[in-house]
């Protein structure tokens, strides 16, 4: 007779779930600290305060893709189209248009592109990552359509959407991220919009037999998503100053990366908005950091890639244990 | 002694919970043993142990007088240990013959599936269960709950078992159909097989057993060799159930009077939907509650889903609350005061990622919030309020849903549903799989909605359960109502009678 060692899946995931909660502050802390020890220019406020502001276009992005994942969607057609949103607003500022009416143009934009994704995941049963790899696929040769082989240099939209404006001695883009990430955020925890979002993310059928209405907060929550795409793309626009043929696209890879690198599970159902925020923030101190310490930037991909497939296996295998536990 | 199977000092905990304390067990070659014991006593994870589903902390096995450890179900199974789970596990995509057949030696010519042979193959397994073979090309997804259960108990029984451990195999079928299963599994015992057999119904246990084994707080509390359900009861540690069952059988009669009074709520006439039911017709009235029997593929379900607005009607009229009603949709349903409880409760019913109190609050949110926003207080009030009184066993409402137990879950549910204050309730199987106590639990909860005036339309296996219930019980045939019954007729034999045919 043999006793068997004893296999304590309980303490494996009570582990693993504190390796996802604490890991993102501490790959963070890591990076500040790397990167500060390599390059003197790293930790320095002019630097920071880049970082902030560079941020903000994949921030938004990924503010309003948050809610698509919560909601047990996804959506990678997001770059091309703030690249798309970016190439409209600089030809209508260049054809003198008011720029709070292109302003206001590019939100349509944005919520037009919304309607069709979550149109085409509600109406016509597709998956979302299908429908929105085929409109991806559709932006991008717009976009190099539109383009013709010119670089389309415009200036900002509006001062407050640029990386030069402030208000109170701080860069309105960051004022920009602080309200939309606050509202958002108001919104998932307080408000029964917010509730439903989860519901459905953690179980469609139950949602659907409780009356929950699925096809409007899915388009809704579509919208909101275009409208962080048509913000990001005055901002992009507002801090490069010129669009090309690829403006924009590596934000679809980035913003998936911010959410579950937060921690929101790519399952749906389990998240929050705020975490996001701390991705965005380490993978563009890693972006800036890379760069900033002189390691050639080709490296990026690799540890952007390693870094969501770190996060998005830590949330498989809690799953998987935790299936096992019940 | 030969045992096939021997376990010593097991012991397991999920989390600070000890879900067995200190388990040995021997089991003989084609014994029939039915495992006993209140949700929590830890029957599940015993059998998960035996079954490769999780591995015990401490402890040991031998299977055949050899070592025995499985690390997986797969592990468990080739060696010899077959389960069939109370929720069906199977490839909802895939047909009935690729279910069945998956992961077996097929039939084959030089290498080459021969498709009349898979098919007689096949064929043969499921007569074991009495299911027609016209059924083997229909997608497994769209079978009933019942008939799944049954493709997967002939999947099981098939492989060359040495134990066959049956979780709740009856929890969601009806008379006939369980009658069936005791048959296989009574064969296959006198070939050689044992069985261990979770079950709640103490109304078959000369059918399944000849052993009963109870368990009690993660310890077998008893082991005996007769039926005696005053000492299995006593022995579950669960007096109070044993009174009210003790005593079902007087009470069967001498319940409450029927609610004939009330005013009518909801009256069907001639509905039909195709191949699913025809011309069903009947009334439901405030502060009644009426019963839907039938065996499998009757059309119970279908009939309450149809009212509900989640499958679509060819022909005939609804009444609601004297006005005609067209079920559009469930969403619809709910605004005119129809609430549904689903069968299935992890599938169709729970959100396992939120916490009790928010998946309490969720069908009642656009009442207690302003302009959207959820008022927090109100919200953590009422949850807190449902805890109590639906008698939720949790020390905090913000843990996850799927820290309950079953039947704690099932609780939940109900405090959901009643929290909008519906007037007309619908129950699928509000009760499958829960333990003695629980179920009793529930039973009074509904009788005590009805007497608020409620009306209640029950679809339910359980006969005991059924008839302690309904005011009014109708009958399904093959999609029509073939009797219909009020409380002073109602007994076991007319309804089984009726639902038969025989």
């Amino acid at each position: 007779m043999k006793s068997y060692p004893s296999i304590t899946n309980k303490k494996t995931i009570v582990i693993l779930k504190k390796i996802q909660v604490y890991s993102l502050p501490i790959l963070l802390i890591v990076a500040l600290a790397l990167f500060t020890s390599l390059s003197p220019f790293f930790f320095t406020a002019t630097n920071l305060t880049n970082i902030a502001i560079n941020s903000v276009d994949l921030a938004l992005v990924a503010a309003g893709l948050t809610l698509i994942i919560l909601m047990g969607g996804i959506d990678v057609s997001t770059g091309f189209a703030v690249g798309l949103t970016a190439w409209f607003v600089g030809t209508l500022l260049n054809n003198d248009l008011d720029p709070y009416l292109v302003l206001l143009i590019a939100l349509l934009i944005g919520s037009f592109i919304g309607v069709i994704n979550g149109s085409l995941t509600i109406f016509f049963g597709i998956p979302s990552i299908v429908a929105t790899l085929g409109m991806a696929a559709i932006f991008q040769t717009l976009l190099f359509i539109f383009w013709d082989s010119t670089d389309l240099f415009s200036d900002p939209v509006l001062p407050f959407l640029s990386g030069s404006g402030t208000l109170l001695g701080i860069p309105t883009l960051i004022w920009l991220t602080i309200v939309i990430y606050s509202s958002l955020h108001l919104i998932l925890s307080k408000t029964k919009f917010g509730r439903n979002i989860y519901a459905i993310g953690s179980n469609l059928e139950a949602a659907r037999l409780i009356g929950i209405k699925i096809e409007k907060t899915r388009i809704v929550v579509s919208v909101i998503l275009g409208c962080m795409v048509g913000l990001a793309g005055c901002t992009y626009l507002g801090r490069v100053g010129v669009v090309q043929a690829y403006s924009g696209n590596e934000l679809t890879l980035l913003a998936i990366a911010s959410v579950v690198v937060g921690g929101t599970s790519i399952l749906g159902g389990e998240g929050s908005i705020l975490r996001t925020l701390g991705g965005v923030a380490f993978i563009m101190v890693l972006n800036n950091g890379i760069v900033i310490s002189g390691v050639p930037s080709i490296w990026n991909g690799l540890v952007i890639g390693s870094i969501i497939l770190f996060a998005v296996s830590l949330n498989g295998l809690v799953v998987i244990l935790e299936r096992k536990r019940l | 002694m030969n045992f096939i199977l021997t376990s010593r000092n097991i012991k397991k905990s999920f989390g600070s919970t000890h879900a067995l304390r200190d388990v040995s067990l021997n089991i003989s070659k084609s014994e029939r043993i039915a495992i006993l014991g209140a949700n929590g006593a830890g029957k599940s994870t015993l059998m998960k142990v035996f079954s490769g589903v999780v591995q015990a902390d401490s402890g040991s096995m031998e299977l055949n007088q050899q070592f025995y450890n499985p690390k997986t179900p797969y592990e468990a199974i080739s060696q010899g240990v077959s389960t069939v789970y109370q929720e069906p596990f199977f490839f909802p995509h895939l047909s009935v013959l690729e279910n069945l057949l998956l992961g077996k030696r097929m039939p084959s010519k030089k290498g080459l599936l021969n498709s009349k042979d898979l098919i007689y193959k096949a064929s043969e397994l499921i007569s074991k269960v009495a299911l027609d073979s016209k059924i083997l090309n229909k997608k497994m997804g769209s079978l009933s709950l019942a008939e799944q259960q049954l493709i997967l108990i002939a999947r099981a029984v098939e492989q060359n078992t040495t134990l066959l451990i049956l979780d709740e195999p009856t929890s969601i079928l009806t008379g006939t159909e369980s009658e069936r299963l005791f048959n296989i599994v009574n064969k296959l015992a006198s070939s050689g097989t044992s069985v261990c057999y979770i079950t709640h119904r103490f109304d078959e246990l000369e059918k399944v057993a000849n052993r009963f084994i109870v368990m009690r707080d993660g310890e077998i509390s008893g082991d005996i060799n007769e039926a005696n359900r005053d000492k299995i009861l006593d022995m579950m540690g669960t007096k109070e159930s044993f009174d009210i069952l003790n005593t079902s059988n007087s009470k069967l009669n001498s319940k409450k009077p029927s609610n004939k009074d009330g005013a009518r709520i909801l009256s069907i006439s001639n509905l039909t939907s195709n191949e699913k039911f025809e011309d069903i017709t009947f009334d439901v009235k405030l502060g009644q509650v009426v019963g839907i029997y039938g065996l499998i593929g009757s059309g119970r379900t279908e009939i309450a889903k149809s009212i509900f607005g989640e499958l679509p009607i060819n022909t005939g009229t609804i009444k609601y609350k004297e006005k005609l009603f067209n079920p559009k949709s469930g969403k619809n349903s709910i605004k005119n005061g129809i609430t549904y409880l689903p069968e299935d409760r992890k599938t169709q019913g729970i959100f396992q990622f939120l916490s009790i109190r928010k998946n309490i609050s969720i069908s009642i949110l656009s009442i207690i919030s302003s302009f959207g926003v959820i008022k927090s207080y109100s919200e953590k009030k009422m949850s807190q309020d449902a805890v109590i009184k639906y008698s939720i066993k949790t020390n905090d409402i913000e843990n996850i849903i799927t820290s309950l137990s079953g039947g704690n879950q099932q609780k939940t549910l109900f405090s959901r549903l009643l929290t909008s204050k519906p007037d007309l309730l619908i129950l699928d199987e509000p009760t499958r799989g829960i333990d003695v106590k629980t179920k009793f639990e529930i039973h009074d909860k509904i009788l005590e909605i009805a007497a608020d005036n409620t009306a209640i339309l029950l679809i339910t296996s359980e006969l005991p359960e059924l008839l302690y219930l309904s005011d009014e019980v109708h009958i399904l045939r093959q999609g029509k109502i073939v009797s219909s019954y009020s409380k002073q007729d109602l007994n076991e034999k007319n309804i089984l009678s009726s639902a038969t045919g025989i």
